[in-house]
C-alpha cells in the first residue's frame, strides 16, 4: 500500500485551488443566482489549461494522468467554485472529449481534441434519454445508414453543456434487434441539419451548467464520425461510468472540503450565549463528521484513478461504492453544514446553501446510488 | 501511490486468513458459550497458535511498529474470531507494543520473545471505575519504598487480566506534578505480592475474551517501564493512539464475517419463488454492508499507513477511521440481523454473536463521542482565532 501524493501532484493540487478560489470562485454566486452558464467561468478554466488536462501536450493538452485530474476537480470544488461549473468541465473534457481522444481515429482526434482541449470547441454527451435512464440499452434513438452516412432519430435530454456545445456525442441505436450491441456513438457538429437542443432546464442546483434536451430530425451524419466503430457504443458508454466515478465525483470532495472550511471558520466566529458555537458538541459532531466524509470520499475517489492509472483490474464493486456512499453521504453532510449556518444558511449568499443544492446531483448523475446498489447485490449474489 | 496490496501484504493476509480459518474459528462459538475458566485456557491456547505461527509478530517488524501488518492480520485474526482478537491485541500490540516503545533493553529482552511466540501473555490496565478517556483521573498511585515501588489502587475492566503473566499498570507517581509529567507506567507481574483479580466480568458480547478488574493493595511492581519517570500518560496515550487503527480493523473483520454469513443466507433462502437477495430490501443492505465494510478497510489502512510513515495528522486519520468502521459495523451487524430475520434472533444463529461483538467498537478506547471531539478540534483550530 502506498497512499502519497507526489511533491508535484501537492503542488498541482494547491495551485488549482487558489486560482479556482481567487479567480473562478468570485464569478459563481451571481451566475449561480442567474442560473446560466458563464463563458467567463468557462474562459478562465480554458486559460488555466484546465480543460485540455489529460490529453498529449500534441493535442493541445498537459499529459495528466487520471489522479491529477481528480486533484483539479478536488482543487476546484475545495476553492469554492460551484458544482455546475465542475459539471460542465466535467462533462466536456471526459465524456466528451476523452471518449474521443481514447476512442477516435487519429483524424477524428486531431480534428475535435485540440478545439476541446484549449477550450475553443465546447463538448457534451448524449447517452440519456426521457425514456431510458440507469436502463441506457433501452435507448430508442435510431442510426439507419444511407450511402455514406448515417441518418438519426430520436431525442437526449438531461445533456450536460447541450445548449452551449459545439461537439456532441450522441449515443444511437443501428439495429434495436441486437439491443446493447446496436448501440452506436456518433460525433455530431453543431450546425448540423436536423440537430437541435431544447431550452436550457432551471435545476435545482449545479445550475452553471446549462442543460437540456438534444433533438435529432432525420439527422444526417457521415460515417467517418462513428467513434470507435460501429456497434462500440455500449463498451464507450461504460467506460465513461468509470471516469464519473473518479473525476466527476472529485468536485463533490472538494465541494466537502470547502463545506468543512466554511464551517469550521463560521463556529469559531459566530457567538451564541456568550461563546463561539465551537464550544458546542453538537457543532462540534458535526465538523467531524464532515472530515470523516471527507477522508473516505477522496479514499474512495482517488482508489479509482489510482488504479486505471495503474491499468489494475478495476475491481467493480469498489467503484460502485464511490457512488453509493459518496452520493448518498455527501448530500447529508452538505445539509449538515447549513445546518451549523442555521438562518443564514438558508440563504442564498452563504455558499453553504449552493453546496446543499449542488451536493444531490452526486446521487443522481451518471448511475443514481439505487443502481449502484443494484449492480453491488447482483455481483453479490453471483 | 497504490491502493493494491504489495505481494508481501497479501502473502500476510493470505496466511493469517488461511492460518485462522483453519485454528481459530473453529473455536469461536465455544469461546462464547463455555465457563470463564474454559475460555481463559482456550485463549491461552489461541494466543499460543498465533503466536507460534508467528502471527503475533506482525504489527512489530524492525525497531518500530508496523501499523499496516497489524491491521492487515488483525482483520482476519477478527474475522475468526473477535474476542480472541481483541486478546491477542492487548498482549500483543498494548502490552508488548508499550514494552517495545518505551522499555529498557532488559524489559525488551525479557518480555518481548514470549509476549510475540504467545508463550506469554501480557495487559495494559489504565482505566478506573471514574478513569476512561480521561486518564488523568486515574486514582492508582505508585510510591517508592527503597528500591521497590508500591501500588495502591483498583484498575476497572482489565483485558487479559486473568491470564495475564505481566500487566503495565498506569499509577500517578507525583500527583503535584499533574498528569503529563507525574503519571508512570509499571511492570507488574503474575503473583505479585498485594495484587488480586477481580471477578471476571459479563459482557454483552466479546464472551470468552478474559478481562476483571486488578486491586492493587500495595501491589509489588517489578519495575517502572522505561527509565524515566513521569512519561506513562504520554506512553499510553501514544499506544491507544495508534491503536485506533486495530479497533477499526478488528470491526472490519466483524464486517467481513456478518456480510459473507448473511450473503451466503441470501443467497439460498427463498421467499415467493426467489432467492431473498434478488429482492432490493435484501440486496441493497447487502450492498451498504459491502460499502461500509469496504471503505472501513481502506480508512484503517489509510491511517495505519499514515502512522507508519509519520505522516501529520495521523492521530485524527486514526480516529476516523476507528469512529467509521465501528459505526459501520453496527450498521452492518443491524443489517446482517434484518436479512436473517427470525432466523438470526436466535442463538447459534452466527449473526445474533456478532451482533453482540460489533457494538463494542463504537465503546471501547475512546467512545465515538471522544473520536469525534478530537475530530473536530483539529480542523476548528485551522481557523482558531490567533490571540
Amino acid at each position: 500500500m502506498d497512499f502519497s501524493l507526489t511533491q508535484e501532484q501537492k503542488m498541482f493540487r494547491d495551485t488549482v485551488y487558489r486560482y479556482g478560489r481567487d479567480e473562478i470562485a468570485p464569478l459563481c454566486e451571481e451566475a449561480d443566482l442567474r442560473g446560466e452558464f458563464s463563458f467567463e467561468i468557462w474562459q478562465r478554466l480554458a486559460s488555466f489549461g484546465l480543460l485540455g488536462l489529460p490529453f498529449p501536450e500534441e493535442l493541445g493538452g498537459s499529459g495528466a494522468d487520471i489522479l491529477t485530474c481528480c486533484l483539479a476537480g478536488e482543487a476546484l470544488g475545495h476553492g469554492g467554485v460551484d458544482g455546475g461549473s465542475v459539471l460542465a468541465w466535467g462533462a466536456h473534457t471526459y465524456l466528451c472529449a476523452h471518449n474521443i481522444y481514447d476512442f477516435g481515429t487519429d483524424e477524428q482526434k486531431r480534428k475535435y481534441v485540440p478545439g476541446l482541449a484549449k477550450g475553443d470547441l465546447i463538448g457534451c454527451m448524449g447517452l440519456t434519454e426521457p425514456g431510458s435512464g440507469s436502463d441506457a440499452a433501452s435507448m430508442r434513438t435510431t442510426a439507419v445508414r444511407k450511402g455514406g452516412s448515417y441518418v438519426l432519430n430520436g431525442s437526449k435530454t438531461f445533456i450536460t453543456n447541450a445548449p452551449v456545445a459545439d461537439i456532441f456525442v450522441v449515443f444511437a441505436n443501428v439495429d434495436h434487434a441486437k439491443k446493447h450491441e446496436g448501440i452506436t456513438a456518433f460525433i455530431i457538429e453543431k450546425g448540423t441539419p436536423g440537430l437541435s437542443t431544447g431550452k436550457p432546464f432551471h435545476k435545482l442546483g449545479c445550475r452553471c451548467s446549462a442543460t437540456s434536451e438534444v433533438f435529432l430530425e432525420d439527422c444526417e451524419v457521415p460515417e467517418e464520425n462513428v467513434l470507435g466503430g460501429e456497434g462500440k457504443g455500449w463498451f464507450i458508454a461504460l467506460n465513461g461510468v468509470e471516469w464519473d466515478r473518479c473525476t466527476l465525483l472529485s468536485p463533490l470532495l472538494g465541494a466537502a472540503m470547502y463545506n468543512l472550511d466554511l464551517c469550521a471558520r463560521y463556529a469559531n466566529e459566530r457567538q451564541q450565549f456568550g461563546r463561539p458555537i465551537r464550544a458546542f458538541q453538537a457543532v462540534q459532531h458535526r465538523i467531524a463528521d464532515l472530515r470523516v466524509f471527507i477522508e473516505a470520499c477522496r479514499l474512495s475517489v482517488y482508489r479509482v484513478a489510482s488504479a486505471k492509472d495503474k491499468g489494475q483490474m478495476l475491481n467493480p464493486l469498489s467503484a460502485a461504492v464511490s457512488k453509493v456512499y459518496a452520493g448518498d453521504k455527501g448530500f447529508e453532510m452538505a445539509s449538515e453544514a447549513v445546518q451549523i449556518f442555521g438562518g443564514y444558511g438558508f440563504m442564498h449568499e452563504y455558499p453553504v446553501e449552493r453546496n446543499f443544492r449542488d451536493a444531490k446531483l452526486a446521487a443522481i448523475g451518471g448511475g443514481t446510488s439505487d443502481i449502484m446498489r443494484m449492480i453491488v447485490s447482483r455481483i453479490m449474489m453471483m | 501511490m497504490d491502493y493494491q496490496y504489495s505481494p508481501e501484504e497479501t502473502k500476510l493476509q493470505q496466511d493469517t486468513a488461511a492460518f485462522c480459518a483453519r485454528e481459530i474459528a473453529p473455536r469461536a462459538a465455544l469461546l462464547d458459550t463455555c465457563p470463564p475458566e474454559r475460555a481463559c485456557a482456550l485463549m491461552r491456547e489461541n494466543l499460543k497458535a498465533l503466536g507460534g505461527a508467528g502471527i503475533l509478530k506482525h504489527g512489530f517488524t524492525g525497531e518500530g511498529l508496523d501499523m499496516v501488518g497489524h491491521c492487515i492480520a488483525g482483520e482476519e485474526i477478527a474475522k475468526a474470531c473477535p474476542a480472541t482478537f481483541m486478546s491477542a491485541r492487548a498482549s500483543a500490540f498494548l502490552c508488548a507494543g508499550a514494552i517495545r516503545l518505551f522499555g529498557t533493553d532488559d524489559q525488551k529482552d525479557r518480555w518481548l520473545a514470549p509476549l510475540l511466540d504467545g508463550e506469554a501473555v501480557g495487559a495494559l490496565a489504565y482505566s478506573e471505575e471514574q478513569a476512561g478517556t480521561d486518564m488523568g483521573a486515574v486514582a492508582t498511585s505508585a510510591v517508592r519504598v527503597g528500591d521497590t515501588w508500591l501500588l495502591n489502587g483498583t484498575k476497572g475492566i482489565v483485558v487479559n487480566a486473568p491470564i495475564a503473566d505481566v500487566i503495565l499498570v498506569l499509577a500517578y507517581t507525583d500527583r503535584e506534578a499533574g498528569k503529563e509529567g507525574g503519571m508512570s507506567l509499571f511492570l507488574v507481574e503474575k503473583g505479585a505480592e498485594g495484587l488480586a483479580l477481580g471477578r471476571g466480568v459479563e459482557t454483552l458480547g466479546l464472551r470468552g475474551l478474559p478481562a476483571s478488574s486488578l486491586t492493587l493493595d500495595g501491589c509489588v511492581a517489578s519495575g517502572l517501564l522505561g527509565d524515566v519517570q513521569g512519561q506513562g500518560f504520554g506512553q499510553a496515550g501514544r499506544l491507544l493512539s495508534l491503536g485506533t487503527v486495530g479497533i477499526a480493523a478488528l470491526c472490519v473483520g466483524i464486517g467481513t464475517a456478518c456480510m459473507e454469513l448473511s450473503t451466503n443466507h441470501a443467497r439460498t433462502r427463498t421467499a415467493f419463488g426467489k432467492r431473498i437477495g434478488m429482492y432490493q430490501d435484501v440486496g441493497f443492505k447487502l450492498a451498504d454492508m459491502f460499502a461500509y465494510n469496504d471503505l472501513g478497510r481502506v480508512m484503517a489502512l489509510r491511517a495505519a499507513w499514515a502512522m507508519d510513515t509519520g505522516e501529520p495528522g495521523a492521530e485524527v486519520l486514526g480516529a476516523c477511521a476507528k469512529l467509521f468502521a465501528s459505526e459501520g459495523v453496527t450498521k452492518i451487524a443491524n443489517w446482517g440481523m434484518q436479512v436473517f430475520a427470525g432466523h438470526g434472533y436466535l442463538a447459534g444463529s452466527g449473526i445474533e454473536k456478532l451482533f453482540r461483538d460489533a457494538k463494542f467498537g463504537e465503546i471501547c478506547e475512546g467512545t465515538s463521542e471522544m473520536q469525534r471531539q478530537l475530530i473536530a478540534k483539529a480542523d476548528l483550530d485551522r481557523f482558531a482565532p490567533v490571540r
